[in-house]
């Protein structure tokens, strides 16, 4: 009986406050992971980017669900601090670069040395196989398979194809994310 | 911002408690969500606290609590935010990875951001980036640097003369936009097109600070180009308005910025003096600048010039009188430092403004009231010390020790001025020295007290008695010794000695070791002087017996070898007598060689021989030269000061140059045996020449140019002789910036024939030489007949591969191959001077005569060519390369002169040169050499030098 009055009594809260929420992005660098802030952030692709030194922050509502987006550099010295960041966070998101079949070892080797992380344990993640708009991407049958995500069996995993150019499954993304908000956790 | 007034002070008393730990502790808010803005701003303001109050954190804490900070960026509250950057800034050079806030300062100090944001995150992205990352942000630095707000100018301005330090060659390229900044267009720009928005320049500045910042890093960017330097001195000068920078009239609108532009006018006027003349004028316009900060700044640079002439001093000192009388009490410090500095070296010129000196005499400040009683003294006549010194006295109590130690100065040099009026100085500074002082403070009151016994010798006794009273009561070991030092030298010869044993004696019973040692050593003095009777020398054996059952062994040793030398009269002279000393840096420099060598002591104990000699009187004025640098350094306070005063040592180094008196020659000795020192430890540093032995005999002690100034390439040649050796070294400069030069070597030919003496066997090239950064090659011959000196001159060829680079940043274009190319430069010769060692030797005279006349060679030689005879001395002595004697470099009369020099031929035998001249309007100098060695073959040698 308490659970369901809770549970009501969320529903309520999410309807009249605003819900905080953190996510990390992380991924090898060129992944497009800036890029997929800004199209969440304002809709719009641009092409330029610099590479990220370091981090960037942007707070960004959707709803009544305020997501604070912690994107962090993707370049090798700025991986060992990803831990740091990700800690305690609503859900980790790392972002593929689907077309470059050069990196996927790599990348598979940095996604799973940062879930072996014990602080990191629990935490939701979202596999994003970006840039589906090239040809040579990857779909997402095969972008599971490079990952070796059915492997993971201790935490909810998720994994889209988007493109952050043509905005495809942005809002997919978007909805898993806000799915994962810490009352929607809850109930 | 935000705090609310009680609050702040309940924070405030709380800082005064903080511990280290509590704080990291508390670090934990900055990672709550959501972020609690007041708290943590106050949490960041314990940690910079902790850091100021010198609080060291290990890295691990520093790096953990810089993460949890940069959570806060994702607050929007404007102080919190200044806060972290304040804080990131603390923690930079204590924390790991800070780069990684890089990109959220760059998001900040981009142009949609706020003023407050954007300035701050520039200081601390410029502290936070490594030069790799510079071309990263070189472009919104540039943009900044010209930016229209003054805060974010000047930030990126400042930020960018700290970045200089690391990457020259990237802050280089950012000239143009500096000078923007300089010149202000960008401002004046603005304003045309932005006047109307009014609500953009609220932060709108009226110091002009950006151009002084601009100015600092201009210089800094420019420094070592004179031409660029002396440009930017011409376009502010005002003088020319409009013909420079295309018809824009550039004016300094930053009393600041005017000030530095006047000490770098003053740096230009060092290097190239032939500009003095033009700039001088340009200062003497400043002295009249509406402004008091540059009015004083031009005052200032002109009283310091070298070699400044009253003419050019009298408007100086005419505005610096005027500044004397000013309410306010900087300006009026300013003022009379610059006076006191100037008495120094110009007391005539100070003596205008002795009137209102006296009126600052009452001055309530103290600072000023001093010097302006010291500069006085400096300029009074006798009849105004009395009250002077009874003013002084009158506040010596209320005055720090730094300006005690200049009073104690300025009674030092009064002593010498007016030797009438010992007993009133010695009356002073006895009772200065009863009254309590620093170290330093009583050590310059001493020495005043010595200088004024050793010159005045009236006072003597009376000197030396205040001496004993002081050392009865003296906290200072130091001072102790040093008097007991004085009191052994000067004791013996005067009337009655048994007083002073009685005090020195007293030292043993009472003091500590150290003290007692130097009491036992004066007591020898005592003993071993001939002036005193036999029952003096009686009493003081017994004492020193009593010595020897003290309990330190120095003291015990010292007394045991007083006791023997005291008794014989031989071993007596020997050591009580000698005029002479160690070059003591070179002993130093030796003797710590010896003991870093752990086979040495193997090898057999230390060598004396080999450290060179010195004369008392050449270390007293190499003392004296020291404390003056010193001082002119307290009184000045600049730091302009240091490259003329290091260029002046440099300068005495040269004999042939003008600084012929005395006290010059024989300081620039001690200069020389340093500077053998350091060639022979870069000898060392290359194995085939360390080869030759531990270090030349002889090293030529001025460096002989090769080429003219201000040619591409400058060439200096050191010449050093080992045994079987003889070493050419060849410090070569590039000043081309636009070349890199590869494999640079010196070929040398020789113009005569040496096979069987000469041998050709190492050349040791520099592998790379940049543009004004000197390195040295190397080109060695083997001696082979060591019976023979050649006198041979070798013609010189610098060879090398010529490189193109890019002039900013040094490194040479990666395709460009080179070109071989040959640059011809003058002779460089070698004759009988090079082989022989400039030392001291004491007792030249029964040097000479014991030699006799059979190690005797003389010639006689018509010299035409000479104008003076103190132009021949100097020749002389540089061609063969000997000491100079006491007064053999100032000829008293001008007919006729003789001079007496002292050298070790090879550094081993004694030569004693005897130069007799007589000079004649028309003929020219007619001198007498005799020289005795102790090899006789050397004596004609050594002659043959002049021919």
């Amino acid at each position: 009986m308490a659970s369901v009055i809770k549970a009501i009594l969320d529903w309520l809260r999410s309807l009249f406050w605003k819900e905080e929420m953190e996510l990390t992005l992380v991924g090898l660098q060129n992944s497009g992971k800036t890029t997929l802030v800004n199209v969440i952030a304002s809709g719009q692709f641009t092409e330029d980017m610099i590479p990220t030194v370091g981090f960037n922050m942007r707070k960004v509502t959707k709803g009544n669900v305020t997501m604070k987006l912690w994107d962090i550099g993707g370049q090798p010295r700025f991986r060992s601090m990803w831990e740091r960041y990700c800690r305690g966070v609503n859900a980790i998101v790392f972002v593929i670069d689907a077309a470059d079949h050069a990196k996927l070892d790599q990348a598979r080797a940095e996604l799973w040395s940062l879930l072996e992380k014990p602080q990191l344990a629990n935490i939701p993640v979202l596999v994003l196989g970006n840039k589906n708009d090239l040809e040579e991407a990857l779909s997402v049958e095969q972008l599971i398979e490079a990952m070796n995500l059915q492997a993971i069996n201790t935490r909810e995993v998720a994994c889209y194809s988007i493109s952050a150019k043509n905005q495809v499954n942005i809002d997919i993304t978007l909805k898993w994310l806000i799915g994962h908000s810490s009352s929607a956790s809850a109930s | 911002m935000s705090w609310k007034k009680d609050e702040d002070t309940d924070e405030l008393g709380a800082l005064l408690h903080l511990d280290r730990s509590t704080v990291l502790q508390e670090a934990r808010v900055f990672n709550e969500t959501p972020i609690r803005p007041r708290q943590s701003r106050i949490l960041l303001a314990k940690i910079i606290f902790l850091l100021y109050r010198g609080e060291t954190m290990s890295t691990t804490e520093a790096t953990e609590l810089f993460f949890s900070i940069t959570k806060l960026f994702q607050s929007k509250d404007m102080s919190l935010r200044q806060m972290v950057y304040l804080a990131i800034k603390e923690l930079s050079t204590i924390s790991e990875d800070v780069i990684m806030v890089t990109s959220s300062l760059m998001k900040d100090m981009q142009p949609k951001s706020e003023v407050t944001y954007r300035a701050n995150a520039i200081r601390a992205l410029c502290k936070i980036v490594d030069p790799s990352m510079l071309p990263g942000i070189e472009r919104f630095l540039k943009a900044a640097i010209v930016e229209r707000s003054p805060s974010i100018a000047s930030a990126a301005l400042v930020s960018s003369l700290h970045l200089f330090g690391d990457a020259k060659d990237v802050v280089r390229r950012w000239g143009n936009e500096v000078n923007e900044a300089l010149n202000g267009k960008s401002l004046s720009q603005g304003s045309s097109f932005f006047g109307a928005s009014t609500n953009q320049n609220q932060v709108v500045s009226t110091s002009n600070i950006v151009q002084y910042h601009a100015m600092g890093l201009m210089y800094a960017i420019r420094q070592h180009d004179r031409m660029a330097v002396l440009k930017l001195v011409q376009t502010f000068s005002g003088q020319n308005k409009g013909s420079w920078m295309g018809g824009s009239a550039a004016t300094l609108r930053s009393n600041m910025a005017h000030v530095l532009l006047i000490r770098y006018a003053v740096r230009v006027m060092d290097d190239d003096p032939s500009l003095a003349p033009q700039l001088s004028t340009l200062l003497e316009e400043w002295v009249r600048h509406r402004s008091d900060m540059v009015s004083l700044e031009a005052a200032r640079a002109i009283c310091h010039l070298r070699n400044v002439t009253s003419k050019q001093l009298t408007p100086a000192v005419n505005a610096l009188q005027l500044f004397l009388s000013s309410p306010k009490a900087t300006v009026r410090f300013a003022a009379i430092r610059t006076l006191n500095a100037l008495a120094r070296t110009n007391p005539e010129a100070v003596q205008p403004c002795n009137v209102d000196m006296e009126g600052l005499i009452t001055d309530s400040n103290r600072s000023v009231a001093t010097f302006a009683i010291t500069t006085l003294l400096k300029t009074g006549n006798e009849a105004s010390v009395d009250r002077l010194m009874k003013q002084m006295q009158g506040f010596m109590a209320e005055i720090s020790d730094e300006f005690k130690i200049i009073v104690a100065e300025a009674v030092r040099s009064l002593c010498r001025k007016f030797p009438g009026k010992h007993s009133l100085f010695l009356g002073f500074l006895s009772g200065v020295l009863r009254d309590e002082g620093g170290y330093e403070f009583k050590r310059s009151a001493i020495e005043a007290i010595v200088d004024l016994a050793k010159n005045v010798p009236e006072c003597k006794e009376t000197a030396l008695a205040h001496l004993c009273e002081f050392i009865e009561d003296c906290e200072f070991t130091k001072l102790s010794v040093r008097v007991l030092h004085f009191l052994g030298e000067e004791g013996p010869h005067t009337a009655r000695p048994t007083v002073y044993i009685r005090h020195i004696y007293n030292r043993v019973v009472l003091e500590n070791a150290v003290v007692r040692a130097a009491a036992v050593n004066a007591l020898a003095k005592f003993g071993a002087s001939t002036v005193g009777d036999a029952s003096l020398q009686r009493s003081v054996r017994v004492l020193l017996k009593r010595c020897l059952d003290d309990r330190d062994d120095e003291v015990r040793d010292r007394a045991a070898w007083a006791l023997r030398m005291t008794g014989d009269e031989s071993v007596r002279d020997k050591y009580i007598r000698d005029d002479s000393t160690f070059a003591l840096a070179v002993l130093e420099r030796k003797l710590v060689e010896y003991c870093a060598d752990p086979g040495a002591a193997l090898k057999g104990s230390f060598n004396f021989d080999n450290v060179p000699r010195i004369s008392r009187a050449q270390e007293v004025e190499a003392r004296d030269r020291q404390r003056q640098e010193t001082m002119d350094a307290v009184l000045t306070g600049t730091t302009l000061k240091t490259p003329t005063s290091s260029k002046a040592a440099a300068g005495k180094g040269d004999l042939s140059a003008d600084t012929a008196h005395d006290a010059g020659a024989s300081s620039g000795f001690v200069d020389i045996f340093e500077q053998q020192a350091k060639y022979a430890s870069q000898l060392n540093a290359i194995p085939e020449l360390a080869a030759f032995g531990e270090q030349p005999l002889v090293s030529s002690q001025t460096p002989a140019a090769l080429t003219e100034a201000e040619t591409e390439y400058g060439v200096q040649c050191i010449k050093h002789v080992y045994s079987n050796h003889i070493v050419f070294q060849f410090d070569i400069t590039n000043t081309i910036p636009e070349q890199v030069l590869e494999q640079v070597e010196v070929a040398m030919e020789p113009e005569e024939d040496i096979d069987g003496v000469l041998q050709p066997v190492v050349v040791v090239p520099i592998s790379e030489l940049k543009c004004n950064e000197p390195a040295t090659a190397y080109v060695a011959f083997e001696h082979l007949d060591p019976e023979t000196f050649p006198a041979v001159s070798f013609a010189c060829t610098l060879k090398f591969i010529v490189k193109e680079c890019d002039p900013a940043t040094g490194e040479p274009e990666e395709d460009d191959d080179g070109f071989e190319d040959e640059y011809s430069l003058e002779a460089a010769e070698i004759n009988a001077g090079d082989f022989m060692q400039a030392t001291y030797i004491p007792d030249s005279h029964a040097l000479w005569e014991s030699l006799g006349e059979d190690a005797q060679s003389v010639e006689t030689f018509a010299l035409s060519n000479f104008d003076s005879i103190k132009e021949c001395t100097e020749k002389v002595v540089e061609l063969l390369g000997m000491c100079p004697l006491e007064g053999a470099l100032t000829p008293k009369s001008k007919a006729a002169h003789q001079a007496v020099l002292t050298g070790k031929w090879l550094g081993k035998s004694k030569a004693v040169a005897r130069a007799r001249m007589t000079y004649q309007k028309g003929a020219g100098v007619t001198m007498e050499l005799a020289v005795r060695c102790e090899e006789p073959s050397v004596s004609e040698l050594v002659v043959s030098a002049i021919a």
